[in-house]
């Protein structure tokens, strides 16, 4: 009923290679657009600046890290300490007067040029043993920033983001970051929706399948591997600089611990290893479960007068979060982007039961 | 796993759930609004929810006799979980209810709220966390730490070794064990400005974070013969440092910690072996002050108590003690000069900023924050350990103030020069 699949065909191989070959996925981007576009005029300051401008953010990096470990099967458990480059780099270059624009493309490039020098290990090493190598990187780039006062800012170790412009646009108040988070999300998105049909795409799941059949059936897995690694790392960057100019605004070194980067590495195995919704999804239950968990139990406390021990109170949302994420990933295991596409599955032939393939 | 209508039905009611969160309206009464977003579930753990129970007692206390200046205090709390996405949802839906006042007694989301709190007018308390400089209150009006920040604790306790050496710490050697964190490292500048200008020598041992293991460290310092030891960190890298302190057979009673030791790390250390260990003490401990006795016998004697009994007295129940204290004075300056507010944040600053010579009946060493020292004067004591409590060896006293303001300003010049 609503995508009308049944009976219509695609007449055109234009039609069927479009990224969203159904008129009604077509409709609901365009308004899930229009509504995260008019979003700060529309909701509360405290839905946008609390809750929309990290989840565009998370969900970029997670996109990028999703790049490399659902598209191409490399593990990385350092991408905090990618982003954390870029971040860096991309906040002395603004300190030291560069423009915003060129800044966030040069932390970038800097973080997708030490990614890559690390990503050499997966030349050799695979699964496990990657995840161990790419755990030492989140430690030693964690230890050579907060080691050297240079980097980190001194003996407070805090880097102030000087007043910056993007685009003539001083980034200021709510409005021009979220817009410019939004901007870099809506890029990330677009270019991980065509990822996949290019050769590029195509040869990054050949090696994630079998990296020597790949080389076998000619892709070369030295050029590819590394290539991965540098466009995440690149992404990473990208985001850690958007990150720090329209979300911290005063960077230290333990906002790039492995804790971001096991919440990223949460947020895509949540959300669905290798699809595009599924990092969405994922941001949202890993960045706000807690959050909304928290707010609702305590205002079931208000309501109801209970009153409970706060280490209680604090630690009920918690064990409920935990069941939430193992919950959601036992009913699915392929992440909420596969629960996703069920319950699309099931409305796609609505009311009949059976889709015809 | 294919979907079918039961669990469709079911899915959409659950996700359909969340949804009818209700908006809360309060009443118009005249109340005065402190959002405090803590960590009790991450890394100050105990800490926090200690602090936090005595804030809680003494805000009970106060409305309980009528609130301040014809204001009752309300404050939310919520747990940050020392996670930015967390705190900074929690600050801004604390400024959306109207909060005035925000502590969220953490380093790290203390640094993300800075700027916030400056361009919102939100007055953010950083006691014993954020950022040192920000004692500088002309470059940082609106985030007061209130209290002796890291830079005054060092050099409080060089003094104090300075008067148990008659004087002068010259060719003595100084040993600092530290966390390898920026806040572990945090008073190297001040440690290293005294050696030169009192001629000790210093010498810094680093552990790895989260310090459960330090074993590699004590030997050496052993072997380096200090005749003093300074130690810095928090949480459980504390209590394994003290441990390995005693088993390397140092001489407790040269050693010494910043504010961050409490009865329950000499629980964990073993209360006779730390015999002798110093503390930087910010306010008074144990139950003797006139307000932890109102306390007892107001809220916890009526069963208004907002934790166990016996964490009362306890040194960063203490704390929260202090800190509430100064808060409710600061309102109470503040409805002295506009009785009719309107309450916010500029109207809790100008009180803040104006309380003058307070103890809270003898809880606190006179406190006089001004527009341009949010930290009170720098005063604190020492107290040592002997067995049972912390005893205080010195009187309040306030020691190289001029080397600590001189790195306050290096630094807050710093953030005007890029901060605007």
């Amino acid at each position: 009923m609503f995508y009308r699949r049944a009976g219509i065909r695609h007449t055109r191989y234009q039609d069927e290679r479009q990224l969203f070959p159904l008129g009604f996925d077509r409709g609901l981007i365009i308004a899930v657009i229009l509504v995260l576009l008019a979003a700060p005029f529309l909701f509360d300051r405290l839905y946008v600046s609390g809750y929309l401008l990290p989840w565009l953010i998370w969900t970029s990096a997670a996109l990028g890290l999703n790049l490399l470990m659902g598209w191409s099967g490399q593990i990385h458990l350092g991408y905090g300490a990618v982003m954390g480059i870029g971040a860096y780099g991309s906040v002395h270059l603004v300190r030291l007067g560069v423009p915003l624009e060129i800044a966030m493309i040069a932390g970038g490039l800097l973080s997708a040029t030490i990614g890559t020098m690390f990503g050499g290990a997966a030349l050799r090493m695979k699964g496990i043993y990657l995840a161990m190598a790419t755990l030492a990187m989140q430690y030693v780039v964690d230890f050579v920033i907060s080691h050297s006062s240079v980097i980190s800012g001194g003996s407070l170790a805090t880097l102030q983001v000087p007043p910056v412009r993007f685009l003539g646009i001083p980034l200021q108040g709510d409005l021009p970051t979220y817009y410019l988070a939004f901007g870099v999300c809506f890029v990330i998105t677009l270019f991980m929706l065509n990822v996949r049909r290019t050769s590029f795409g195509r040869a990054l799941a050949a090696l994630r399948e079998k990296d020597y059949a790949a080389q076998i059936l000619g892709i070369s897995t030295f050029r590819y591997k590394l290539l991965a690694f540098w466009v995440s790392s690149f992404i990473g960057g990208v985001v850690g600089s958007l990150l720090a100019v329209t979300y911290l605004r005063a960077i230290s070194p333990d906002q790039f611990h492995i804790e971001l980067s096991i919440q990223i590495l949460a947020m895509i195995i949540v959300g669905g290893l290798g699809s595009v919704l599924g990092p969405f999804f994922g941001t949202a239950l890993i960045l706000f479960a807690p959050i909304v968990l928290n707010n609702l139990l305590g205002a079931a406390a208000g309501t109801f007068g209970l009153s409970l021990p706060i280490d209680l109170r604090a630690h009920l949302p918690l064990m409920a979060y935990g069941a939430l994420v193992i919950g959601f990933l036992l009913y699915e295991p392929l992440g909420l982007a596969k629960i996703y596409a069920n319950f699309r599955n099931y409305l796609l032939v609505w009311p009949f039961r059976h889709a015809q393939r | 796993m294919s979907l079918d209508r039961r669990s469709f039905i079911a899915g959409s009611a659950a996700l359909a759930a969340p949804l009818a969160l209700p908006v809360q309206v309060f009443a118009q009464e005249k109340i005065v609004r402190f959002s405090l977003p803590q960590d009790f579930t991450r890394i100050y753990t105990f800490v926090t929810s200690e602090y936090n129970q005595g804030q809680r007692d003494y805000f009970t206390l106060v409305n309980d006799r009528g609130g301040v200046g014809g204001y009752k205090i309300v404050a939310d709390i919520t747990d940050h979980a020392n996670d930015l996405p967390r705190a900074i949802e929690a600050y801004e839906r604390g400024k959306r209810e109207g909060a005035v006042l925000i502590d969220p007694l953490s380093t790290p989301v203390a640094r993300a709220l800075v700027p916030r709190a400056l361009e919102d007018k939100i007055n953010m308390i950083t006691a014993y966390s954020g950022r040192s400089d920000a004692a500088d209150g002309s470059a940082f009006p609106y985030v007061l730490p209130l209290s002796i920040n890291y830079w005054t604790q060092a050099g409080l306790i060089i003094e104090q070794f300075k008067k148990t050496e008659k004087g002068s710490l010259k060719g003595k050697k100084i040993v600092f064990v530290h966390i390898d964190t920026p806040f572990g490292k945090e008073p190297l500048p001040i440690l290293n400005v005294l050696a030169k200008k009192e001629g000790y020598e210093l010498a810094a041992f680093p552990y790895t974070p989260p310090g459960n293991d330090q074993s590699a460290i004590w030997p050496q310092v052993r072997r380096a013969r200090p005749d003093f030891v300074i130690f810095w960190g928090a949480g459980v890298g504390q209590t394994v440092a003290l441990t390995e302190a005693i088993r390397n057979g140092l001489p407790m009673d040269r050693v010494s910690g910043s504010v961050w030791l409490s009865e329950s790390d000499m629980d964990v250390v073993g209360r006779e072996a730390a015999k002798g260990v110093m503390k930087v003490e910010p306010c008074v401990g144990g139950r003797e002050p006139k307000v932890i006795k109102d306390i007892l016998a107001d809220v916890i004697g009526k069963g208004k108590g907002a934790g166990p009994e016996n964490k009362v007295g306890t040194a960063y129940y203490n704390y929260g003690v202090q800190m509430a204290t100064l808060m409710v004075e600061g309102v109470r300056k503040a409805a002295e000069k506009a009785p009719n507010g309107p309450v916010t944040g500029p109207w809790l600053n100008e009180g803040l900023r104006s309380i003058t010579n307070f103890t809270a009946d003898g809880l606190l060493p006179p406190t006089t924050i001004t527009k341009d020292d949010h930290q009170g004067g720098g005063m604190g004591r020492i107290a040592r350990w002997d067995g049972a409590k912390f005893v205080p060896i010195t009187d309040w006293f306030s020691a190289n103030q001029d080397v600590v303001w001189e790195e306050i300003r290096k630094n807050s010049d710093e953030f005007k020069k890029t901060g605007k």
